[in-house]
């Protein structure tokens, strides 16, 4: 049977791999895609918490955390579509539109 | 047979490899299927934990909503001339070393957290108690995080509203 440090360590190398990507991608949309990886680890963390314990509190933090998603992810590429909209790319290195 | 762990480590497995390879392609729109596959076992995952509320949640909401607006998204800005260049940053290594830093933190304090608390014991997943999940989670939801519950409301409430202003003042914008 999984213990709480096998979904622990699932956890935690799911936040890394989006934070790899939200650190080092150029592609803005992919930046955005990695924050979900991270909260999708962090649900992981919560959900394995909560059961271990036996408390319920997790699973509605859980709740909460995909709530949130769904507005980061409506206001971000609303932002997306804007700065490609005004400066035709959506790379990060390329917005130089604040320069000076 | 242990079947428990056997799922597991194929849940966790396939979860990782599709979030690396989603990170590491070159087109948005296989980033996005990768990540819908993620998304997937990690609903399974969540019903191997007991919930099951929230597998049919990270169903609808994850794979149904939020994906599908990063699907509209990608579609609706065309980058197939521009996907041939480099997809990493031009300053790597600054990056990469603020990124071992933080992963040698965070697996510092894993290993302090491990130590501390390694008495927890699994059960069976789907017989946890003779409530379901859901009646746990509705009589926390509505009497203890009812507040909370409110505030998440307003705040997809306002999510809609600067969604829909941001879209609309750049159509003005470009009408002049």
């Amino acid at each position: 049977m999984p213990s709480l440090g096998h979904y622990i360590i699932l956890a935690i190398i799911l936040f890394l791999i989006g934070l790899f990507g939200f650190l080092t991608r150029r592609n803005l949309i992919i930046i955005l895609i990695s924050i979900e990886i991270m909260l999708n680890g962090l649900i992981v963390l919560f959900a394995a918490i909560s059961h271990f314990t036996k408390d319920i509190s997790g699973y509605i933090i859980v709740f909460f955390i995909i709530a949130m998603a769904a507005a980061e992810a409506a206001i971000g590429l609303s932002l997306v579509v804007l700065i490609y909209r005004r400066l035709r790319t959506i790379y990060s290195d390329e917005i130089i539109h604040f320069k000076g | 047979m242990n079947w428990d762990l056997i799922i597991f480590y194929y849940l966790a497995i396939v979860m990782i490899f599709s979030s690396v390879f989603a990170i590491f392609s070159r087109h948005p729109i296989y980033t996005v299927l990768l990540v819908l596959i993620m998304i997937i076992h990690q609903a399974f995952l969540l019903l191997t934990l007991g919930a099951e509320f929230l597998t049919v949640v990270q169903l609808i909401v994850y794979a149904g909503a939020i994906l599908v607006l990063f699907l509209f998204v990608v579609y609706l800005i065309n980058l197939r001339k521009e996907t041939k260049r480099n997809i990493f940053i031009k300053k790597i290594s600054i990056v990469a070393l603020v990124f071992l830093l933080l992963s040698a933190i965070l697996i510092k304090n894993l290993f302090i957290f491990l130590s501390l608390s390694p008495s927890f014991k699994a059960y069976l997943p789907f017989n946890l108690e003779e409530k379901p999940n859901v009646w746990w989670i509705a009589n926390y939801l509505f009497r203890n995080y009812l507040l909370q519950f409110e505030i998440i409301g307003v705040i997809l409430l306002v999510a809609i509203f600067g969604a829909c202003f941001l879209i609309r003042k750049v159509k003005i914008v470009e009408e002049k």
